[in-house]
C-alpha cells in the first residue's frame, strides 16, 4: 500500500503507540482488501461499547481523534439518564455503568463527541455527496451511503475505530465509484408509497433485504418522501439482508434517473413489490393482540416530526398501569423536545427518552415484566425477537396502534 | 498435502482443523465465552473453535464481530488460525484484531481438501497437511 508522509509517521509509531496500533490495523486490512492507498476522511461515527482494552490500546498517547467523530447510541437499550425509568434491570445497569465511565473518561479526553444517536446527521456530523467517512450501525452505513450519498464500507467495529483514530482509511469497497451502481432493480407497483407509515413502509424493506442480501438496490418508481420516511424505508434491507447501498431513484444524489443508478448496466435481480409483497411481510410481525406490555419508538432515532406527532397524540392519555413506552432519540433531539413541550406532554402520559439503541442490540436487558413488545419498526421487532431469543414476542404496527396498545382506554384516564 | 492462499493476517502455528460447511460468524455461531461453536445443523454440538484452525467456506456476521472475536481472544479461546476460501471484510478484521494467521483464497477448496482433527501447519502462504 502506497502511504503518505503523516501516514508513514503513524505506522512509524512518530504519532505515538495507539495511532501506530491502528495504522498497522488498517494497512493489513487495506492490502487484505486490495486498497493501494488510504483516503483521508470527513468524518468518523463510532459505537460506544468497546471493549477497555482495546479502546485503551488503540488510543494510547491519542489527544485527539484523526477527524470530527461522533458516538452511536448507548448500545443495549442503557440509556446513561433514564435506565431506570425505562426499567432496565439493575444488576445490568450496575456492571455496565463502570465500564461505561472509563469510556467515557477516553471520550472526554480524546474529543470523541457524546451524541449518542443514530442519526449523527441531525447531530452536527452532516456529511456531503462524494465524502468518504467511516460510519458504524449496519442500518445507518446503508442511509449514509443512499440518502446523504456520502462513502462509507460496512466497516467492523475496529477497522472504524482505527479509522476514526487516525482520520484515514484504506480506499476500496463502497468508497469507489465502480462499486456503488445498484444490482438489483425493485420496481414498486399499485401501492401508495408516498401515503405510508414507518410499518408499511419497513415492510418493503425487510421483504427485498431477504431477496437482495448483500447487493446494491435501487428502488425505482417511488414519489417524493419524507427523510422520515426513508429512515423507516431504508434500514430493513440491512436487517433481512446486508444490503450496504440503496439508490431511490429521483431522490438520492446519486440516482437522479434510473440509468445513473444502475450506471448503464443491465440489474442482474429485477423484483416487484406490490400489495402481496407487502402483506407477506407484514405477517411476519403481525399483532396477535391489540394489548402490548411495552411500546418502542425510535428506531432510527425519532426526529422532532415524529416526537410532535406522538405528542399530539398522547395528549391527555396516560399509559395503563404497568405498560412503558420508551422513545429513542438524541439528548439533542430530547432537548428540542422540552423547549416545544412535546417531552412534557409524552412524559406526562408516561413515556420515557432513551439516548440509546431502542432495538437493545447486542444484549436485550429488557424489562421482566415486557413479554409483548409492539413497535412502529420493523429493525427493531426483529432484533427484540432474536436477541430475547423467543423471550419477547414483538408486533409492527403505525404509531397510533402502538400507542393505544399501551395507554389505558379512552375516556377510563 | 500442500495448499496454497493468500495471506491475510501472517504467521506460522501448527494446530488441529476444525472444518465447517457452512458459513461462519463470530456473532452467533460462536460463544466468546467458552471459545465453543454455537450451531444448529450438521456443525452443531459442543464443540471448542479456540486453539483450532477454523476452516470456513467463507464468512459472514455484523459489524461487531471484530469485537467478540478480540474477547475471545483475551480470554485465550480465540482460534489458532483462520483458513477462509472466499474472504469477506468482518472476518478479515477479525482475524487482524486477534492477530491470528489467516488465509484465503486457495488453489483447491480448502473445505473439501482438510478434515477436522486432521493437525495442519501454516507456514508462509501455505497449508501443509502430513501423509496423504
Amino acid at each position: 500500500m502506497k502511504l503518505d508522509q503523516l501516514e508513514k509517521d503513524m505506522l512509524a509509531g512518530r504519532q505515538g503507540p495507539g495511532k501506530q496500533r491502528c495504522m498497522e490495523i488498517l494497512v493489513k486490512f487495506g492490502e487484505a482488501m486490495g486498497a493501494e492507498k488510504m483516503v483521508p476522511l470527513f468524518s468518523a461515527h463510532t459505537m460506544p461499547k468497546e471493549p477497555l482494552g482495546l479502546l485503551a490500546e488503540l488510543t494510547e498517547g491519542v489527544d485527539e481523534p484523526g477527524v470530527f467523530t461522533t458516538l452511536h447510541p448507548t448500545m443495549s437499550a442503557f440509556c446513561l439518564r433514564n435506565w431506570r425509568e425505562m426499567g432496565i434491570p439493575e444488576e445490568f445497569a450496575q456492571k455496565e455503568l463502570p465500564i461505561h465511565r472509563q469510556r467515557q473518561e477516553v471520550y472526554e479526553r480524546a474529543g470523541f463527541y457524546q451524541t449518542y444517536t443514530c442519526l449523527p446527521m441531525l447531530a452536527g456530523n452532516l456529511a456531503r455527496a462524494g465524502d468518504c467517512v467511516s460510519w458504524i450501525g449496519t442500518g445507518l452505513q446503508l442511509m449514509t451511503n443512499s440518502v446523504l450519498g456520502a462513502r462509507t464500507n460496512r466497516d467492523g467495529t475496529v477497522i472504524n475505530l482505527a479509522s476514526a483514530i487516525v482520520g484515514r482509511t484504506p480506499y476500496y469497497g463502497l468508497l469507489k465509484d465502480e462499486n456503488r451502481k445498484a444490482q438489483v432493480l425493485v420496481e414498486l407497483k399499485d401501492m401508495d408509497v408516498g401515503a405510508m407509515g414507518p410499518a408499511e413502509l419497513g415492510a418493503i424493506g425487510y421483504w427485498v433485504g431477504f431477496k437482495a442480501q448483500s447487493l446494491n438496490v435501487a428502488f425505482n418508481n417511488v414519489p417524493e418522501l419524507s427523510f422520515d420516511q426513508l429512515r423507516y424505508l431504508l434500514p430493513p434491507l440491512s436487517v433481512s439482508g446486508s444490503v450496504p447501498l440503496c439508490h431511490v431513484v429521483g431522490l438520492t444524489p446519486e440516482a437522479p434517473n434510473l440509468e445513473a443508478a444502475l450506471g448503464g448496466a443491465s440489474p442482474e435481480m429485477v423484483l416487484t413489490v406490490g400489495p402481496d409483497q407487502l402483506a407477506e411481510a407484514r405477517a411476519m410481525y403481525a399483532s396477535a393482540t391489540p394489548e402490548a406490555d411495552l411500546a418502542v419508538f425510535g428506531c432510527s432515532h425519532c426526529t422532532i416530526s415524529e416526537i410532535k406527532l406522538m405528542a399530539h397524540y398522547l395528549n391527555g392519555r396516560r399509559l395503563a398501569p404497568g405498560k412503558r413506552l420508551w422513545v429513542g432519540t438524541g439528548y439533542q433531539t430530547s432537548e428540542l423536545a422540552r423547549q416545544m413541550g412535546y417531552a412534557q406532554t409524552i412524559e406526562k402520559a408516561g413515556g420515557v427518552f432513551a439516548s440509546a439503541c431502542v432495538a437493545t442490540i447486542p444484549e436485550a436487558p429488557l424489562p421482566g415484566e415486557s413479554k409483548v413488545v409492539s413497535t412502529n419498526s420493523f429493525k427493531a421487532a426483529h432484533y427484540i425477537t432474536h436477541l430475547s431469543k423467543g423471550r419477547v414476542k414483538a408486533w409492527v404496527d403505525e404509531m397510533p396502534a402502538v400507542l393505544e396498545s399501551v395507554l389505558e382506554p379512552e375516556g377510563r384516564a | 498435502m500442500t495448499l496454497k492462499g493468500r495471506i491475510i493476517n501472517q504467521g506460522e502455528v501448527t494446530a488441529e482443523a476444525l472444518v465447517l460447511s457452512e458459513p461462519f460468524s463470530f456473532i452467533g455461531d460462536f460463544d466468546p465465552h467458552t471459545g465453543c461453536l454455537n450451531l444448529h445443523g450438521p456443525d452443531s454440538g459442543e464443540v471448542e473453535v479456540g486453539g483450532k484452525v477454523l476452516v470456513i467456506p467463507t464468512g459472514k456476521g455484523g459489524t461487531i464481530a471484530p469485537w467478540i472475536a478480540y474477547e475471545a481472544a483475551q480470554r485465550g479461546k480465540a482460534p489458532a488460525a483462520i483458513l477462509c476460501q472466499h474472504p469477506e471484510p468482518i472476518t478479515c478484521e477479525a482475524a487482524i484484531t486477534m492477530d491470528i494467521p489467516m488465509l484465503v483464497s486457495f488453489d483447491k477448496e480448502i473445505c473439501k481438501c482438510l478434515r477436522t482433527g486432521q493437525k495442519v501447519t501454516i507456514s508462509g502462504d501455505q497449508v501443509i497437511t502430513e501423509g496423504d
